[in-house]
């Protein structure tokens, strides 16, 4: 699409995903097996035909950086257009931090003016979707509106997590409430906009900080034509522990209502250059997703192994998400557990057992297990759920080798261990 | 270490006892490994070992080759200086057309080596599986001052008349040399078709060769024998690793399942040494609900929801409920029906098996009707994009034609049977 410059907000530090996102931003969570989290709406973008994306990134830029680079994977190294990362950056005038969503653009709003789009694509980078944005332009031009936010259909007891957006008959935006109690409506903002170029350059000279509270939420009450366009296919927010682990148990499913196999919108990635995982005789597995570059001896069950991951003889993984690279050591059993890359599970470990509730102030985790990247955990150790490893964990935060319900171990730095 | 350094890959190759595999593809695009083809073993052995700056000699099929090395991403050979060049016979480039043999084909694109300034040129053949640093091939070569070094390696008794045989000296100086040498030999060290030479002598020899009306211009026939009857400095570098010529479906399928090894022939995982190749965009495995996979290999894009054992399947392979493969391989995308029962067979590309066929059916071992000295171990080949009907058995060693369709089967294949297609007449 000619006139249409996407932008990815992809700055959320993701405090909600503990250590998974402590040294990357959420956006390059890796998800579902080989992804990261970003490349569903860089595909989408793509398929979509929309060849001019920036994307707004804050936190930890490096992981991003790294994994977009000059926009290969998507057909988004283009000689004019294409991907750029878009960094807070000093001037002598100012040197800001984004200060929110809408803040981000506005700081990069001088990107936008020399190309001139005339529309806006606002996308979220941790959203798990597919979708066609050609049919919310569609939806758009239509309706002459000015703002057309993307809504989709929630269950009445789940609005307190969304933004709840109730319309007329013809679609225009009434209200928009961020995460009511209750609410009269089912249609939850997905945080997908289309804002024609000139409406929302004018909300921006506000200074706004939030795109919702300073932009969508002033524009729908000054009578603008914002309006809602619903989308119907399957869409999750992975910011959270919860939402993570949902989404990723979603895809493992036997009758999982979005799979990664669709040859006509396939999810597009930085490719990793491993070889077919090798299977060996002793190896039982079932309703699982499983990388290149996995090898596996020991039983996997509902679980997600990324690239590079080894099960060796004996061990038991269930209902675990298995980033790269992780060697799950003989004999020991890992379940309701996301562990990180580079962790080591010791032979005859236990990781994610126990049932306790444990205490409410850790509700966030969901219940699970969370090991931080690098963290190794002894042979024979156990780690009882709900606990959160931090990144680089190692013998001395085990207690007689068990980590109880309820802990969190804090990061280490990896230049605590030169002293 | 880049500099300075050129290599040609011979690529040309029919492979004729590949049989199906290489009717409609050169040999070193015949698919190896699980997502591999043959040719990145080579490709990714010189730009590990530092050259960056290839010609790829084409002539048989090249379509598919091409398009698999398009402009040399995946081995970072897209370059502004040097890169992958793809040579395919130019009519009336020189005095014949199609390259006679593979020193004629260097012969004929000697202009590349003339415009470069090299010492030595490195000459390859894209038909074999083996990891190793051409480095220390360039370092042996310099230590012996020789005008040619063979990398040779030691071959089993029985398959010496399959090869070249070198006989040495002490320091490695190449005494005697026999193309597939019948009758007793007294040497086992092969020739694996990996050259160096000084460059300004290759060019001599190669005009010197290219005169002679009793050559068949071909390193191996003639250039070799030569220079070693002559006393020429002709090394042989002796390569202490794995080594693979699949150049039959024997030996092809036994090399592709040595991979399914706890200890595999080449650790295809060694980040030092990555085998590099084009890869679609494919989701991870999926392994299904009532699946059983053992002692196999399977690439990105398979879906598995039905039982394989000892086998490879090659990216985006689908297998469905109830249905069984042992000990085969599986090219992309094959689909493989509920209830289809694969056994000792390889299945091309795009290839559709209806539910409940029987593939490698029996005991019968009859060689096959067309190729039977390539097709009698009890393997079953199946061509690209063949479509089998649901239900019907096919008897070991039966060759099932690429693109054949439902219609051209009348009746159960049996041992050693053949069903051609519409396209194996040109």
């Amino acid at each position: 699409m000619q006139n249409v410059m996407a932008l990815v907000l992809s700055g959320g530090g993701g405090e909600r995903l503990g250590v998974l996102s402590a040294e990357r931003a959420v956006s390059a969570l890796p998800f579902g097996g080989k992804y990261r989290v970003i490349d569903f709406s860089l595909s989408n973008c793509c398929h979509s035909g929309i060849d001019r994306v920036g994307v707004l990134a804050q936190h930890a830029p490096a992981s991003l950086n790294d994994h977009i680079g000059a926009g290969r994977p998507w057909d988004l190294d283009r000689r004019g257009g294409g991907v750029v990362i878009l960094q807070p950056y000093q001037t002598r005038s100012h040197a800001g931090w984004y200060r929110g969503t809408a803040d981000a653009i506005t700081q990069n709003w001088d990107y936008l003016e020399e190309r001139r789009p005339e529309r806006v694509l606002v996308l979220s980078g941790d959203h798990v979707y597919r979708m066609d944005y050609r049919a919310l332009f569609l939806a758009h031009e239509q309706r002459g509106a000015s703002v057309t936010m993307a809504v989709t259909r929630v269950p009445a007891d789940q609005s307190r997590r969304f933004g709840m957006v109730t319309t007329d008959k013809g679609g225009r935006v009434r209200t928009i409430e961020e995460k009511p109690e209750r609410s009269t409506s089912q249609s939850a903002n997905m945080g997908v906009y289309v804002f024609e170029f000139d409406v929302l350059g004018e909300m921006l000279r506000t200074r706004p900080v939030d795109l919702v509270l300073d932009v969508l939420r002033p524009l729908v009450d000054a009578g603008e034509r914002v309006y809602a366009h619903e989308f119907g296919g399957y869409w999750e927010d992975v910011g959270t522990v919860a939402s993570y682990y949902r989404a990723s148990m979603e895809l493992v499913r036997p009758e999982a209502r979005f799979q990664l196999h669709d040859a006509r919108w396939p999810i597009l990635t930085r490719d990793e250059e491993r070889p077919a995982a090798l299977v060996s005789d002793a190896a039982e597995i079932e309703d699982s997703l499983i990388a290149n570059g996995c090898r596996i001896d020991g039983t996997v069950r509902r679980s997600i192994l990324f690239p590079g991951v080894r099960v060796a003889a004996g061990a038991v993984v269930s209902d675990a998400v298995v980033l790269a690279d992780t060697r799950i050591e003989a004999d020991s059993r890992v379940e309701r557990a996301i562990l990180d890359k580079y962790v080591r599970v010791g032979e005859g470990a236990v990781v994610g057992d126990g049932d306790e509730p444990g205490p409410l102030e850790l509700n966030w985790l969901g219940g699970l297990v969370l090991v931080g990247k690098d963290t190794w955990i002894p042979p024979g150790g156990r780690v009882q759920r709900p606990a959160s490893l931090g990144v680089g964990g190692r013998y001395e935060d085990f207690v007689q080798g068990v980590v109880t319900p309820g802990t969190i171990v804090p990061n280490r730095r990896w230049f605590e261990e030169l002293r | 270490m880049s500099s300075g350094r050129y290599a040609f890959i011979l690529a040309g190759g029919v492979g004729s006892r590949l049989c199906l595999l290489s009717e409609r593809r050169a040999k070193p695009a015949v698919p190896f490994g699980g997502k591999y083809r043959i040719i990145d073993f080579t490709l990714s052995n010189c730009v590990n070992s530092g050259i960056f700056d290839i010609g790829v000699l084409t002539q048989y099929r090249p379509t598919s080759l091409n398009q698999h090395i398009g402009i040399g991403r995946p081995w970072d050979l897209d370059r502004s200086r040097g890169g992958v060049q793809l040579l395919q016979p130019t009519p009336g480039a020189s005095q014949s057309d199609w390259y006679q043999g593979t020193a004629d084909a260097i012969y004929q694109n000697l202009l590349h080596l003339k415009r470069r300034r090299v010492d030595e040129v490195l000459i390859l053949s894209g038909d074999h599986i083996y990891k190793m640093d051409y480095n220390i091939l360039y370092g042996f070569h310099r230590a012996n001052r020789a005008l040619m070094t063979v990398a040779v390696t030691e071959v089993p008794e029985k398959d010496v008349n399959q090869f070249g045989i070198l006989e040495t000296g002490p320091n490695g100086r190449v005494t005697a040399f026999k193309e597939k040498p019948r009758g007793p030999v007294t040497s086992r060290l092969a020739s694996m078709g990996v050259y160096l030479f000084d460059r300004d002598a290759l060019i001599r020899w190669l005009v010197e060769d290219a005169g002679r009306s009793d050559s068949t211009h071909d390193f191996g026939k003639d250039i070799l024998p030569r220079l070693v009857e002559r006393g020429e400095g002709v090394f042989a570098y002796r390569f202490p690793d794995y080594w693979q010529d699949v150049g039959t479906l024997d030996s092809y399928y036994d090399a592709n399942l040595a991979f399914l090894s706890a200890e595999p022939p080449l650790d295809l995982h060694d980040p030092n040494w990555v085998i590099h190749t084009q890869s679609a965009d494919r989701p991870p495995v999926r392994v299904e609900h009532g699946a059983r996979v053992r002692h196999s290999m399977m690439a990105n894009g398979c879906r598995v929801a039905g039982e394989v054992t000892n086998s490879v399947l090659f990216p985006g392979v689908d297998v469905a409920p109830g249905a069984v493969i042992r000990d085969s391989i599986v090219m992309h995308d094959t689909v493989i029906g509920p209830g289809a029962i694969i056994e000792k067979a390889i299945l091309d590309k795009d290839v559709v098996i209806g539910s409940g066929a029987r593939i490698g059916f029996g005991t019968e071992m009859s060689p096959n009707r067309a190729c039977p000295e390539h097709l009698s171990s009890g393997l079953v080949l199946v061509g690209k994009r063949a479509r089998v009907p649901g239900g019907i058995t096919i008897g070991r060693n039966a060759r099932i034609g690429a693109s054949v369709t439902e219609d051209d089967f009348t009746a159960p294949v049996p041992s050693g049977g053949v069903v051609d297609g519409p396209e194996s007449m040109h």
